[in-house]
């Protein structure tokens, strides 16, 4: 690949235009439920994983897959 | 003669080739790019934050050295994006988010001080979701910088968290960038933007500068042009570091001479990811992606994971132990100045996990370890689509129903969890469009295979273009 200056030049030159680019799409207003339901839902969501987990059977002597050294 | 267009699409070997013997010089290409990126980054709402300045006093030091004949690898005076939650001292560092908006450390990312090194050039942060969506994010506006918009389609998500450094790669606005996944948050936006990406083994890049969300689970990990360039790349990045709890203290040598040839691998994968969970429109394009992998010698069969419960571990750990980390902004009102109103949710909910849940989650964990281990010793790398199809809409909640009916057999399609349960590598390789947008493949494999999928990557890329496609008007 060779590149000359001048061409260099043009490009950065055309960056300016380029930057009057058009407004990004319009977004359809966010639905949310209100934050105390969002909240409420959210709690669910960890209650529903802890019980998962929690009826999950795994052998006693499965240690967590972290250490702890001196 | 090349266009300069070609110069923003240019691989790192060749970028090296022009600063080492001249052709250009490093001040140059940083402008080139600097200004590439302030004119183009907003159209994608990729940039966060310009560091011009910063980059040419660097970039000049590289020609003060290459003028001297002293040449430090393929990366020196090569210009990149960071996502912005990776530090730079004195600069501000938002974490994409609105309550961290003037934060300001004194200190550089790990990865940035490796990378500044070796000559490497940082020209811009780049966007992210805010706090990299840990506490879940039902829009895609989830960020400081507004919702990612896909260099493809700009009615189209980017895909998350990492968003500014998959767009501004996917646009030719740096020739790479530095992002970082939990879970997903590097495969995502690689997949939809259709840029090559490597997720690292949890541990091979140091996380000191980089936002904590989860610390089991973060890795940092390049965006660039081709499995080459993210080699080249890991080299530098990777590496032992006493100020990470979570280092393994391992380096990365890049060495494609000494990769096992590619018809010796067997790749494992599930027939019904392809068939069934893919979409419609992207199914024939994993088809001929998969003929291509097997036309270079690699041997696919069939596999399975582990049965567990992968999103209910996932979410337990990243939530208990992102609640920990955010304890103190969740417990303030500044929780509520966050863009989405499922993160602020989310993170509230999550101080509820008890410590018995987590440590449940993590012994699970233990044995999503031994049980990949297993299946590693049968298959060298997994192989399933990066995501089953192309980029959502920007407008549309990213916790929509899939469409269509939910295979009974979940194939490999908790994949992204599973895998960084385990701590392992993953490389994003663009194969083709669906509906004019990218769709990719995600190649899995045991910690510290890094080479392994690089030399899958590097083979498939031999065989196809399209890692080198450009957007169009870019």
């Amino acid at each position: 690949m060779k590149i000359t200056r001048r061409a260099m030049t043009a490009v950065l030159a055309s960056l300016g235009a380029q930057a009057q680019t058009p407004a990004r799409p319009a977004l359809t207003a966010e639905i949310t439920a209100g934050p105390e339901a969002e909240l409420q839902s959210a709690r669910e969501q960890v209650r529903a994983n802890v019980t998962a987990l929690s009826q999950f059977e795994i052998p006693m002597s499965t240690e967590p897959a972290f250490e702890f050294k001196a | 003669m090349a266009e300069v267009g070609d110069l923003f699409f240019a691989a790192i070997p060749e970028l090296n080739r022009l600063l080492v013997s001249r052709e250009i010089s490093a001040v140059e290409l940083a402008r080139a790019v600097a200004a590439r990126l302030q004119s183009l980054g907003p159209r994608y709402n990729a940039l966060a934050l310009l560091l011009e300045p910063q980059a040419i006093r660097s970039a000049k030091a590289v020609d003060a050295d290459l003028k001297r004949g002293r040449t430090r690898g393929p990366l020196q005076g090569i210009p990149y994006g960071a996502k912005d939650l990776l530090s730079f001292a004195g600069q501000l560092t938002t974490w994409g988010a609105k309550p961290y908006a003037g934060q300001v450390f004194d200190h550089d990312a790990a990865v940035i001080s490796r990378l500044t090194g070796v000559g490497s050039v940082l020209v811009g942060k780049l966007s992210t979701v805010e706090l990299a969506g840990g506490g879940g994010y039902r829009y895609a506006t989830a960020s400081l910088q507004g919702p990612g918009l896909n260099p493809w389609d700009r009615t189209r998500w980017s895909g998350g968290s990492s968003s500014g450094p998959a767009a501004a790669v996917a646009a030719g606005l740096v020739p790479f960038a530095i992002g970082s996944e939990t879970s997903g948050s590097i495969v995502t936006p690689a997949s939809y933007c259709g840029v090559t990406a490597l997720r690292p083994t949890y541990g091979l890049v140091s996380r000191y500068g980089a936002m904590a969300l989860s610390w089991t689970l973060d890795k940092v990990g390049p965006f660039a042009r081709s499995a080459e360039d993210c080699g080249l790349i890991l080299h530098e990045i990777a590496g032992s570091d006493s100020r990470d709890p979570g280092s393994a203290d391992k380096n990365f040598y890049y060495a494609p001479q000494f990769a096992r040839p590619v018809k010796d691998l067997r790749a494992g994968f599930a027939v019904v990811d392809f068939s069934a969970w893919a979409e419609p429109a992207a199914r024939p394009v994993f088809e001929a992606a998969l003929a291509v992998l097997q036309e270079s010698g690699l041997q696919l069969v069939a596999a399975k994971l582990p049965e567990f419960p992968y999103d209910q571990v996932i979410s337990t750990v990243i939530g208990a132990e992102e609640a920990s980390v955010f304890e103190s902004l969740i417990r303030s009102p500044q929780v509520d100045q966050l863009g989405d109103a499922i993160q602020i949710a989310g993170l509230k909910a999550n101080l509820d996990i008890p410590a018995t849940a987590y440590l449940k989650a993590m012994r699970i964990r233990r044995l999503i370890q031994e049980q990949f281990r297993e299946l590693f010793t049968g298959v060298d790398a997994l192989v399933a689509p990066g995501r089953m199809g192309i980029a959502t809409p920007v407008a549309e909640p990213l916790d929509s129903d899939r469409p269509g009916p939910v295979p009974q057999d979940p194939g490999m399609s908790d994949l992204i969890p599973a895998a960084n349960l385990a701590g392992l590598p993953a490389l994003v390789l663009p194969c083709g469009f669906a509906e004019g947008l990218p769709v990719a493949l995600q190649v899995v494999g045991p910690p510290f295979s890094e080479n392994l999928l690089l030399a899958i990557g590097r083979e498939f890329q031999q065989r196809t273009d399209w890692h080198r496609r450009r957007p169009p008007g870019t």
